[in-house]
């Protein structure tokens, strides 16, 4: 009985230890938001930057996104936008609403003109999705058309 | 090779790499039993006998019950616009079992050992692999000419899943949240990697509108392809980027 309660009280010991060092990583994690693959020096604004071994090429223009970010609020992401060395654009990917539930704005669904939407043949596809058919309607829809053709 | 069949009031159509042509009664076999227990159209089904009052939902199959449980599940998550009951007091679950059914048949031909498949149900896709062709390119139907496509677009890792919703949808699972009582869309595209998350989507947004479209592009990773009443059209970047001929 004696051995089992040492036991007990290691295993929890480092139960307290594992927890502790959970948290602390949390902790260094929301206190410094990181951008992978950034520039060595070039640290702009509020987005704070740390240099990551992985990177192959220092300030090259063009946009990064950064890794997600826990907070109490929820995941945050941005993306910079690097030129010239300088970041001239800093988007939110992601950030939470007044409920602290998490939002991905980048993904909102924009007006897109109808000629952006090239003319599709039917005879290329594999099947097509549309809004449930009867059994009657099925008979004149392109799905039916295809299943016919057996392509 | 390709598999079609009548289930649920419309047709399957599934295709299948030539040695697969075994599964397709299996697959079969998945819709009709689910056609039996939640169809609105046989009195004798099981939901039937709940809506006429004969049984109680707490008396229901586990069957029934989890599919009652999942649409309320999409109740919650969706603000309301999802629903499975109707405003005459019946319960309707064409919006989820169909769905559901088509998720079992690729969880069905993925254990037959088949990676390259789609299985097609009244408009709403699910595939794997690659299709005869290469790619995976699902046409979607332009709603103000139902024999013409809108665009096309490959579906693959990620997004192997669409569902469509409409106006002119067959049944009447759809009903419009009276805030918005005029209707924003004529018809609602989802793609998602998960059918049943597309198909309540699409349905979704469908009823709730512009916010309720928003609201799934921030929520869920999904895309979207909506068009407006006017015709014009909305689209996430991810179908933008995607339409390709």
């Amino acid at each position: 009985m004696r051995t089992r309660a040492a036991l007990t009280s290691i295993f929890a010991s480092v139960g307290v230890l594992i927890i502790g060092w959970q948290a602390g990583s949390a902790a260094m994690s929301t206190t410094q938001p990181s951008v992978t693959a950034t520039s060595s020096g070039t640290s702009g604004g509020t987005t704070s930057t740390t240099t990551t071994t992985t990177a192959t090429v220092a300030s090259a223009d063009g946009t990064y996104t950064g890794d997600d970010v826990n907070t109490r609020f929820g995941s945050v992401q941005v993306e910079i936008t690097i030129s010239s060395g300088q970041i001239t654009d800093v988007t939110a990917l992601q950030l939470t609403d007044a409920d602290g539930r998490s939002r991905q704005i980048s993904n909102r669904a924009a007006p897109i003109l109808q000629s952006e939407v090239i003319a599709a043949q039917s005879s290329n596809v594999n099947n097509v999705s549309g809004a449930t058919y009867t059994s009657d309607a099925y008979l004149q829809s392109l799905q039916s058309a295809i299943d016919k053709a057996g392509l | 090779m390709r598999g079609t069949f009548e289930t649920m009031g419309t047709v399957a159509s599934i295709v299948l790499p030539a040695d697969g042509e075994r599964v397709v009664a299996s697959i079969r076999r998945i819709f009709d039993d689910a056609d039996q227990r939640f169809s609105l159209y046989r009195v004798e089904s099981e939901l039937s006998r709940i809506n006429a009052g004969e049984l109680s939902l707490m008396s229901a199959s586990d069957e029934l019950r989890a599919a009652y449980a999942l649409a309320m599940d999409w109740h919650l998550r969706t603000a309301g616009a999802f629903t499975p009951n109707r405003p005459d007091g019946a319960i309707d679950l064409n919006g989820v079992v169909k769905a559901m059914c088509i998720s079992r048949a690729g969880e069905m031909l993925f254990s037959s050992g088949l990676g390259d498949w789609s299985v097609a149900v009244g408009g709403d896709i699910l595939c794997a692999g690659h299709s005869p062709t290469g790619e995976w390119n699902t046409g979607i139907v332009d709603p103000f000419d139902r024999t013409a496509l809108l665009c096309s677009l490959p579906l693959g890792a990620g997004r192997r899943a669409i569902a469509t919703s409409g106006s002119a949808e067959r049944g009447d699972h759809i009903w419009t949240l009276e805030r918005d009582a005029a209707a924003e869309f004529v018809q609602v595209t989802v793609i998602a990697e998960d059918i049943c998350i597309a198909d309540a989507l699409a349905t979704a947004i469908m009823s709730g509108g512009r916010e309720m479209l928003d609201l799934a592009t921030d929520t869920w990773a999904i895309d979207a392809l909506a068009v407006m009443t006017d015709g014009s059209l909305l689209a996430t970047p991810g179908v933008r980027s995607r339409v390709t001929a």
